[in-house]
């Protein structure tokens, strides 16, 4: 193909890919549509931020927007620290029943939240963590503890066998090995594994609006559920709220998308 | 000595992690289970065992084989779509020589949503007089269709949103594959004289054929456990058209009170999912010995 | 509390000032109903005194009684204070012969209709489903009249309302005296097949079938239709200066009467300052009270004493309390999709009530 037309084709697929995305775009363009131009179903002749005002002013959204960062990063943290420290030894150590466990860490990344969903609202119910951060970090362990140390094993198993071994050799410790040869190493693969989680425990809506009462603990997914319209529904205020609750996951898109697509493709073609 | 050193270190550094697993997947699971042997309504205090009541009131209950059948076309329907779509995709982005990094972030936009974005997104396009959905169907002649509220075309507008927010993920482990397919094998193809078309068949998808396996098998799993869109889309309406078990499962969990039999409806999600999985499993090991 | 005019922070600063040393503070909670339920499931099931009072939805009274989480009234409100307000209010708040709440403000279902048209051909408002139907089909298509008869049909707690009244025109209803589910199936089916009928006999458009209060409102006050079946706050909004419907509308008591809707108070079982709270109940539920919170939000008193139209004083008479259990979750969330399907035409009605009677059957509990 001559270098012409592979421009034009290499064009066309991102074009093809941006009408893909019409319907993100969509909404974009309803949020910055200003009421009237909306209730009449035309095209907006200027835009206008008045709808990001109301929502970030008079909605419930800017405190779930809070809500889910605390929750989803402290979820991932958890994870992650928890999940470095199983990966290890499931991946590099002799630990006894090793394929066990990964077995059952991997079939329970499979876990349904609709399964698990009302024994953890008893335990929550009985520990009186109701409306607060922990009783959803708790519920997103349930997905996000088992993802990293999948993730992390395979990406473990990538590093060379013999790694550690050059440490021992120089005279360090199997905890100093850990922390000096084997974090750094993993590091990358390790961001990759933080992102995805942290993706996902942002996303997460079930657990969050069967644990939740109040705006105290609220997350954005299930603040733009409830979205409030008493009478009429205010669709420029909604798709404002959507694109403001969407916003952590389309900069990790478009900025860390190297890593993300690591983690994704780490998680999915290994066993 | 230093295995058993090795060993006892393992366990130390794993401990926490498998413990805290152990308290949010096994044990719920477990008591899932016990509770769907129960008549359990919480809020009154009742809490009774009664064998399997309520899987013999399941398999005799309409709404229950409903919400099979809805689970069923969905996720047939779903996968299908997803899988054709997301391997024209690959092969189109496998293709790609520049801007790759743009258009793999194009792609993964609709993927990684909230699924109540998607949700909200979906629900102003399909709104019946002033969407997106209903101005296109205009201009192609086709009248003004209450894509959410008619009970005939309510599932295939779910099908359509899931569709567009998981065909990226389908079509990013295709072209990973793709990428792993060596030059060669492509170059002897042409000098063979094979067409493009001939490629496709004879090289392309049967190389892709595993791959594709695993993600059918992968995507089923989401698509059964699927809950933020339709609980926020249609809500499980009009008429339980687009009532999952999933959906179904926490209606009757959640407003019906019936804590038991709702988890008898989750048992039975959990164990198609974990058919699922397991078949998974067996499949990426059948591709690894390949 | 809706509405702008808000008359309970003035209330409550009265009330403190009758009662020093008691300070009382209003928590408004989120609008919609099943959010609020929610909020009061989570904190009542703890069993914490978080709150004192509580502004419940009629339809909640019964559950929250057998839950233990609110207090026994039978003693404070006595039979004589009771008899001043509604009967059906009073139905609404008691179970097992003890009654768990005060009635604070009270909505009914009602018919709203174009008089103007009505009175063109000489007809007085119709008295059963029949005749409305009848009325409906004549009318369409006169003057900007695009529907006939507009009600709620999405399929949502309103859905259930609609077909109640249904039910109840015909003489049966969901719950039968000593509890059974559905005492006539026929009759029932009958009611349901009339409402479905109304779409497919063109009496109501098909836009009913996704319609809550708001939908049908609008599409009314703006001239559309003939009849709508609403809650009374429409009324007002139908009488405003710039209404296209002002000065046409009348309104008239639904066949077989409309359901009772609105709020009681009721105290918190795990309440530290229960006479306290007393006090505040009888003081938001006294006459004076319920008349200024009427005038502001576009509710209703629940004392008839306080009503001066006949007309209207004999529509709230006529209220009627939806089916009296701790079950009602249940109740509805049954019933809603099946009832759903039987007006969207997926189900024959029939078959749609007798799947519904046989889900009841094994989740109603005694």
């Amino acid at each position: 193909m001559t270098r012409e037309r592979r421009v034009a084709a290499d064009v066309a697929v991102l074009a093809a890919l941006a009408l893909y995305a019409t319907p993100l775009l969509w909404q974009l363009l309803t949020s910055l549509t200003p009421d009237a131009t909306i209730a009449a179903g035309a095209w907006p002749r200027a835009l206008s931020l008045e709808h990001y005002r109301v929502v970030v002013a008079q909605s419930p959204l800017p405190r779930a927007l809070g809500n889910s960062a605390g929750v989803a990063l402290i979820a991932t943290a958890l994870a992650a620290g928890l999940g470095v420290l199983a990966a290890y030894p499931l991946a590099r150590l002799a630990l006894p029943g090793r394929r066990l466990i990964m077995l059952a860490v991997v079939l329970s990344t499979a876990f349904p939240a609709i399964a698990t969903v009302a024994p953890l609202y008893l335990v929550v119910r009985a520990l009186g963590l109701r409306d607060t951060w922990a009783a959803l970090v708790l519920a997103d362990a349930s997905f996000a503890l088992p993802l990293m140390i999948w993730l992390l094993v395979g990406f473990l198993r990538e590093l060379p066998p013999a790694l550690e071994e050059a440490a021992f050799v120089d005279g360090a410790g199997r905890v100093a090995a850990l922390r000096h040869v084997i974090l750094p190493a993993l590091a990358p693969g390790a961001a990759a594994a933080a992102l995805l989680t942290f993706l996902f425990t942002w996303n997460e809506f079930l657990f969050a609006y069967t644990f939740t009462a109040t705006e105290a603990s609220r997350t954005a997914p299930v603040a733009l559920a409830l979205f409030p319209g008493v009478f009429e529904v205010p669709w420029g205020d909604i798709a404002a709220a959507s694109i403001l609750a969407a916003l952590p996951p389309i900069v990790i898109v478009i900025v860390l998308q190297r890593h993300l697509v690591r983690g994704l493709l780490a998680g999915s073609l290994k066993d | 000595m230093i295995a058993r050193g090795e060993r006892r270190f393992g366990l130390l550094l794993a401990a926490p992690a498998l413990l805290v697993l152990g308290a949010v997947t096994l044990y719920p699971v477990a008591h899932v289970l016990a509770l769907s042997l129960q008549r359990r309504v919480p809020i009154f205090g009742v809490a009774d065992w009664v064998g399997l009541a309520n899987y013999a009131f399941l398999t005799r209950d309409p709404a229950f084989w409903n919400a099979a059948r809805v689970t069923v076309v969905f996720v047939i329907a779903s996968v299908a779509v997803e899988l054709a779509l997301g391997v024209a995709v690959a092969l189109a982005l496998h293709r790609q020589q520049r801007w790759r990094a743009i258009a793999l972030a194009l792609l993964l936009l609709p993927w990684c949503l909230p699924g109540v974005v998607t949700a909200r997104t979906f629900e102003w396009i399909y709104h019946p007089t002033s969407g997106l959905a209903g101005a296109v169907a205009r201009r192609l002649g086709a009248g003004a269709p209450n894509w959410l509220g008619d009970p005939s075309l309510s599932l295939a507008a779910l099908i359509a949103a899931d569709v567009w927010r998981t065909m990226p993920f389908v079509a990013l482990l295709c072209y990973a594959r793709l990428l792993g397919i060596p030059g060669e094998v492509y170059e002897a193809a042409t000098v063979d004289g094979a067409g493009r078309a001939a490629t496709l068949r004879a090289i392309t998808l049967p190389l892709l054929a595993p791959v594709l396996l695993m993600v059918a098998l992968f995507r089923t799993l989401d698509a059964l456990r699927a809950f933020d869109l339709m609980f926020v889309l249609t809500g499980g309406g009009p008429a339980a058209t687009t009532e999952t078990l999933a959906l179904f499962a926490y209606r009757s969990l959640f407003q019906t009170l019936h804590l038991g039999y709702g988890a008898a409806v989750s048992t039975v999600v959990f164990v198609l999912v974990g058919a699922t999985a397991t078949l998974y499993l067996a499949a990426g090991r059948a591709d690894a010995t390949r | 509390m809706p509405g702008e005019r808000d008359p309970l922070p003035a209330l409550l600063r009265e009330f403190e000032r009758l009662h020093p040393g008691v300070t009382v503070q209003a928590e408004a909670l989120p609008w919609t109903a099943d959010v609020q339920h929610q909020f009061f499931v989570i904190n009542l099931e703890g069993r914490s005194a978080g709150f004192d009072v509580l502004m419940l939805d009629v339809i909640w009274v019964a559950e929250f009684a057998r839950a233990g989480w609110i207090l026994d009234l039978s003693d404070r409100f006595d039979a004589a204070a009771r008899a001043e307000h509604f009967p059906s209010t009073i139905t609404a708040a008691t179970l097992n012969g003890r009654v768990w709440a005060v009635p604070w403000v009270m909505n009914v279902g009602l018919l709203y209709y174009r008089r103007d048209l009505l009175a063109r051909r000489g007809w007085a408002a119709p008295t059963t489903y029949e005749e409305l139907a009848r009325q409906a089909l004549a009318l369409r298509g006169e003057g900007g009249i695009r529907e006939g008869f507009l009600w709620q049909g999405k399929q949502y707690e309103g859905l259930v309302v609609n077909v109640l009244e249904s039910f109840w025109a015909l003489g049966t209803d969901v719950l039968g005296p000593s509890g059974d589910v559905l005492p006539d199936p026929a009759l029932a089916a009958a009611a349901l097949a009339q409402r479905r009928a109304f779409i497919t006999d063109g009496v109501s458009p098909a836009l009913v079938t996704a319609a809550d209060e708001e939908v049908s409102r609008r599409e009314f006050g703006a001239g559309a239709a003939v009849f709508l079946r609403n809650w009374p706050y429409a009324l007002a909004l139908f009488e405003a200066p710039a209404s296209p419907v002002r000065g046409r509308v009348a309104i008239t008591a639904l066949p077989g009467g409309g359901a009772l809707g609105g709020a009681h108070l009721a105290i918190n079982a795990a309440t530290r300052y229960p006479t306290q709270a007393w006090e505040l109940v009888r003081f938001l539920t006294r006459p004076e009270a319920q008349r200024r919170i009427g005038d502001a939000v576009g509710l209703h008193p629940t004392r008839p004493a306080l009503f001066e139209s006949p007309a209207l004083l004999s529509i709230f008479r006529g209220a009627r309390a939806r089916p009296v259990t701790p079950w009602y979750q249940t109740l509805s969330a049954t019933l809603q999709p099946e009832l759903s399907a039987a007006i969207t035409g997926v189900k024959p009605p029939a078959r749609a009530l007798d799947d519904a009677r046989g889900r009841l059957r094994y989740l109603l509990l005694p």
